[in-house]
């Protein structure tokens, strides 16, 4: 009885489960799609004329709420080619409202199909059976069960059997203040390590810094990627999209991919798309911080463009007993993009700044033993001053300026030429408290540059695949006028690489290979702290593969399975690193060396040809289950990581120096295993009531060095409750989420040697030392979150509540936490006003 | 299709563009730094109103290396005699060294020397010396703006004859942190050194 054959843009994964997930008062979509009612009202007049008239009301299947913001947009000439739909988009097109309604008119008889977009989301098309309109001539009311707005998008080729999963920013209470490893955190196996309330970068699966690769647009973020203190700088009310790869993604993004790669993705400039504009405004308590952000676009028919601009600026953070002096931030965005469309080219430029200013707790910068040893002691930080927005030494200055042009070649109906090219220029100023204060301590400009050919080829609806060349280089000077040694020399890098992809499916089996090679160069010139220069060239070949397996086991179930290498070399602080630096002192691994007598001695830079360092290797296995049921899903994950030569820093010895007796560390090499699960079960009891429970476990051994590895992810458990409702008052949606988390003391945290205990002799430590800390794992500690959203005409207004208890706690993965506690409770204000429009 | 063909140039200059100013090489080499952050020399210059001027030097021969700071000499002072102590503050490393001292005078009023020696050692300042307590005396004959102590020039009494005795100095780096009261634990240790005292 019904007619109407809805055709879904097939997808490698097929039917997946929707993840309407539920952590961190957030919708994240995992893999695939969301279902959602449709009622399709047709009011045909006649069959040759343009005048006929559909309309419909499109709701989530899942919470019967009804779905607006998405594109109805009338099309011909509809084709289905291997994995991809081609047809031809007309004018017509309409916008679902806040009742999920929407109407379109003036429909002539070819535009037989329709294509459902939403922010975010995949394209997914119903086509109208052509009978359908030929006895539709009289109103109708039908009923389209399980139509799909599948969010998949085209997952990359190369990544198809990881196991990935995105967030959409669009969809969730934000704060729009948070860095893009706190956002990137809320899917599970991810969380982030930090330095203060502001510099925080992703962890995969206890992987971080450069060992999990951070993609801007698709493009690999050039920035200050070595040292703890260093966050990609993302502007993130920019950002549309987050997505996580965790599995090892060398070969399709190549070397540092190791753990994993985020991928951060701007609105892509669709075309035929309504007006939009968006303005954003938010307040929250802990530091009194504002931001505002103003976003608009549109899509014509030919041409697609965006824009941008956002404010940040936030005071002294306190913890729940005292304010943590100088932990502000200042943060400004732009970004514009164009779309143009000609024929069969699509040709992208977009644009984008980023500029931030932000401190660093000031009771953390000591570089004498005792004075260190104080503040670690100490129970609240040794300078605690009173709530100002002012940003003073110790600090961070950067300017972040982003450039891609993209031109892909449509050649054929299901093959695509795409030449990339990305230029990115990184200032970075950093300010240490420090004779001649004024001046900064580290002074470099990073220029990277992409060059990517791309051939995406389709052989058969079964084969298709993408071979590469890419084209990377990056220069790296430092800015005289430091009245210090550049602890980063002047570099630069070529690197020219090919891959291919290929992917086979044979019914429900989808295989995946992977082929990366990597040749790379190096230029580096340094000076030693006596100024004398320093200069080495070197140059290495390596090849990684990957190879994946998925299966759709059954409608319910699916399972797949990637085995990835990945590699890199270690970055200019392991390699260069000299003296102290924070509060420790340590020796790249090119910066020391034993003599005859067995000696350490750190008088001269050995040559990397003259070392015995060797390129990290990694090998990842993840497997992925998934569950999926009308009211249960499960999903689980476990993994293995075995990495060769991975490089860590360990203690050496105590020496004096002419500020006391000092530890001593140096860049080591060992071979280290990780593995572990992420678990996620969640239940609808009712239309309106669901909840989730995530369970994340790293277990990590350092293989030969029979020590243990700092800083790894403790365990954690999060509970959500998501209650929401419809239609209430002048409300169409509201929904309240409350989390309840417990994070563990790390149990696998290295043995604990007190600077105190090491100044007086107590402890002293060797080269046979295992790797220890300076202060015990912090107690676990439970933590409960609370956010509502509500939709109300234009105006989305959300209020969250972060550390509702203003529980006193320190987190392990912080490296303040030798100093201060974490940020007390924090209420987080945001109203947000979205106008679309069609013309 | 015109069009095409214009937009098609368009992008081969930007990309060739993108190309050439990628592939320019490039040698430059870090400047040199007037490095101010290590010292590697400290000399105490004894210089009394009469007689021959008393020196000690701890050295840390490479600066932040791994190499240990060797306390090259003992003080040896007359029992009676008063003394000025002054310092030489020096990075070595470089060629020609750099006078670390002078770095610290002009920022007078983020610096302090603090002191400390076996009680009795000397007659005046009595006492062990302000490093356990700040209000203990020492005899200050330099001041920053705001009229706090600096330390780089200090009178001294030897006491009677010693020969098991020690005398440490501390520069502190107090930026914000100095005032009137502040003690030899407030701020960062620039440099801590202990001599053996002789008093003859």
């Amino acid at each position: 009885m019904c007619l109407v054959k809805s055709e879904i843009r097939p997808s490698s994964q097929g039917k997946c489960m929707c993840e309407k997930n539920t952590s961190h008062n957030s919708l994240i979509k995992s893999c695939c799609v969301i279902y959602f009612l449709l009622f399709l009202s047709l009011d045909l007049q006649s069959q040759d004329t343009c005048d006929k008239t559909i309309s419909g009301k499109i709701i989530d299947n899942e919470t019967n709420n009804p779905l607006p913001d998405v594109i109805v947009r009338a099309v011909s000439n509809s084709q289905v080619f291997g994995n991809r739909v081609l047809y031809r988009s007309s004018d017509k097109f309409s916008i679902s409202d806040e009742n999920g309604k929407f109407l379109l008119d003036s429909l002539c008889p070819e535009e037989d199909s329709l294509v459902f977009s939403r922010i975010g989301y995949r394209d997914s098309l119903i086509s109208l059976d052509v009978d359908f309109w030929t006895v539709s001539l009289t109103e109708t009311s039908v009923e389209l069960e399980n139509v799909l707005i599948s969010d998949e998008r085209e997952k990359n080729l190369g990544t198809q059997t990881l196991s990935q999963q995105s967030i959409i920013l669009e969809d969730q209470a934000v704060d729009r203040t948070s860095s893009l490893a706190n956002l990137a955190s809320q899917i599970d196996g991810v969380t982030f390590i930090s330095t203060g309330s502001n510099v925080e970068r992703p962890v995969i699966h206890g992987l971080y810094g450069n060992r999990v690769l951070v993609l801007n647009n698709y493009i690999k973020h050039g920035f200050q990627n070595w040292g703890d203190d260093h966050a990609p700088e993302i502007n993130i009310a920019s950002v549309e999209r987050i997505s996580v790869l965790k599995g090892s993604s060398g070969v399709r993004f190549g070397p540092e991919a190791l753990g994993g790669a985020i991928i951060v993705e701007p609105d892509q400039m669709k075309l035929r798309q309504p007006y939009y504009l968006n303005i954003n405004s938010g307040y929250q308590t802990n530091g009194k911080g504002t931001n505002y952000s103003i976003k608009t676009g549109k899509g014509f028919k030919n041409f697609g463009y965006n824009l941008g601009l956002s404010y940040i600026k936030i005071g002294d953070r306190h913890a729940p007993s005292y304010t943590l002096t100088n932990s502000g931030k200042d943060e400004k965005g732009l970004n514009l993009g164009f779309h143009y469309h000609l024929k069969n080219f699509d040709i992208k430029t977009y644009y984008s700044y980023v500029g931030i200013d932000q401190a660093l707790l000031k009771a953390s910068m000591f570089h004498s033993g005792n004075a260190i040893s104080r503040a670690i002691s100490s129970e609240i930080p040794l300078i605690v001053e009173p709530f100002s927005y002012d940003i003073n030494p110790p600090s961070q200055w950067v300017k972040h300026h982003f450039a891609k042009v993209s031109v892909d070649w449509w050649y054929n109906e299901n093959d695509k030429i795409s030449l990339i090219a990305g230029r990115q220029l990184n200032k970075r100023k950093e300010f240490d408290i420090r004779r001649s204060i004024e001046k900064p301590i580290i002074d470099l400009d990073l220029t990277s540059t992409d060059l990517m050919l791309e051939w995406d080829h389709s052989f058969s609806d079964n084969f298709d695949g993408l071979i590469g060349l890419h084209f990377f280089n990056q220069d790296n000077d430092n800015n005289p006028g430091t009245q210090t040694t550049p602890f980063i020399p002047n570099y630069n890098t070529n690197r020219y690489s090919f891959f291919l992809i290929e992917n086979l499916k044979f019914g429900k089996n989808l295989f995946e290979l992977g082929l990366r090679i990597d040749n790379e160069d190096y230029n580096v010139r340094g000076r030693e702290v006596s100024q004398n220069i320093f200069r080495d060239e070197h140059s290495l070949t390596n090849t990684t593969f990957s190879i994946g397996y998925e299966n759709q086991v059954s409608e319910n179930f699916s399972f797949r399975t990637n085995l990835g290498s990945a590699w890199r070399t270690p970055n200019m602080a392991e390699l260069y690193s000299f003296g102290s630096h924070g509060f420790k002192a340590s020796f790249g691994f090119l910066r020391y060396y034993y003599n005859e007598d067995e000696k350490l001695r750190t008088d001269k830079v050995t040559i990397m040809s003259e070392s015995i360092l060797s390129p990290e290797k990694s090998f990842k296995i993840i497997n992925e289950f998934d569950y999926n049921s009308e009211k249960n899903k499960v999903k689980l994950t476990l993994f293995s990581n075995y990495i060769l030569n991975y490089v860590f820093e360990r203690p050496i010895g105590l020496y004096g120096t002419i500020r006391g007796p000092m530890p001593y560390f140096i860049f080591d090499q060992t071979d280290v295993l990780f593995a572990g699960s992420d678990l996620t079960l969640k239940r609808k009891f009712s239309k309106n009531f669901n909840s989730s429970l995530t369970f994340n476990y790293l277990w990590s051994n350092n293989l030969d060095k029979n020590g243990k590895l700092l800083n790894q992810p403790p365990v954690r458990i999060e509970k959500n409750l998501i209650i929401n409702a419809n239609k209430f008052w002048k409300v169409n949606f509201s929904e309240i989420t409350i989390t309840p988390s417990y994070t563990f003391s790390q149990s696998q945290a290295p043995m604990t040697i007190s600077p105190e205990s090491l100044i007086n002799g107590e402890n002293n430590i060797t080269p046979d030392t295992n790797i220890f800390d300076f202060k015990d794992a912090p107690d676990g500690y439970f933590l409960l979150d609370f956010s509502w959203k509500l939709d109300i005409k234009d105006f989305t207004a959300s209020i969250m509540v972060k550390n509702i208890l203003n529980k006193k706690h320190r987190n392990y993965l912080n490296s303040m936490r030798y100093f201060a506690d974490e940020m007390g409770r924090n209420f987080i204000f945001n109203l947000s006003y979205t106008f679309r429009k069609i013309d | 299709m015109k069009n095409i063909f214009k937009l098609n140039y368009l992008l081969f200059a930007v990309l060739t563009l993108f190309v050439f100013t990628a592939c320019e090489e490039d040698e430059a080499v870090p400047e040199e730094e007037e490095e101010m952050e290590v010292i590697t020399d400290v000399t105490l210059i004894f210089t009394p109103d009469a007689g021959d001027v008393v020196t000690a030097t701890a050295q840390d021969p490479d600066g932040e290396g791994v190499l240990d700071l060797v306390v090259q000499d003992e003080i040896k002072l007359q029992s009676g005699t008063s003394y000025t102590l002054t310092f030489d503050i020096m990075n070595n490393l470089e060629s020609p060294g750099e006078d670390i001292g002078d770095e610290i005078a002009e920022e007078d009023d983020e610096h302090q020397v603090f002191f400390a020696w076996t009680e009795g050692a000397f007659s005046n300042p009595s006492g062990n010396g302000n490093i356990d307590n700040a209000s203990d005396p020492v005899n200050y004959n330099d001041s920053d703006g705001n009229g706090n102590p600096l330390g780089l020039n200090t009178s001294w009494t030897a006491g009677n004859p010693t020969t098991a005795a020690s005398f440490t100095v501390r520069l502190q780096h107090q930026p914000d942190v100095k005032t009137a009261t502040s003690g030899a634990n407030d701020g960062d240790t620039d440099f801590e050194l202990q001599f053996r005292l002789t008093i003859e």
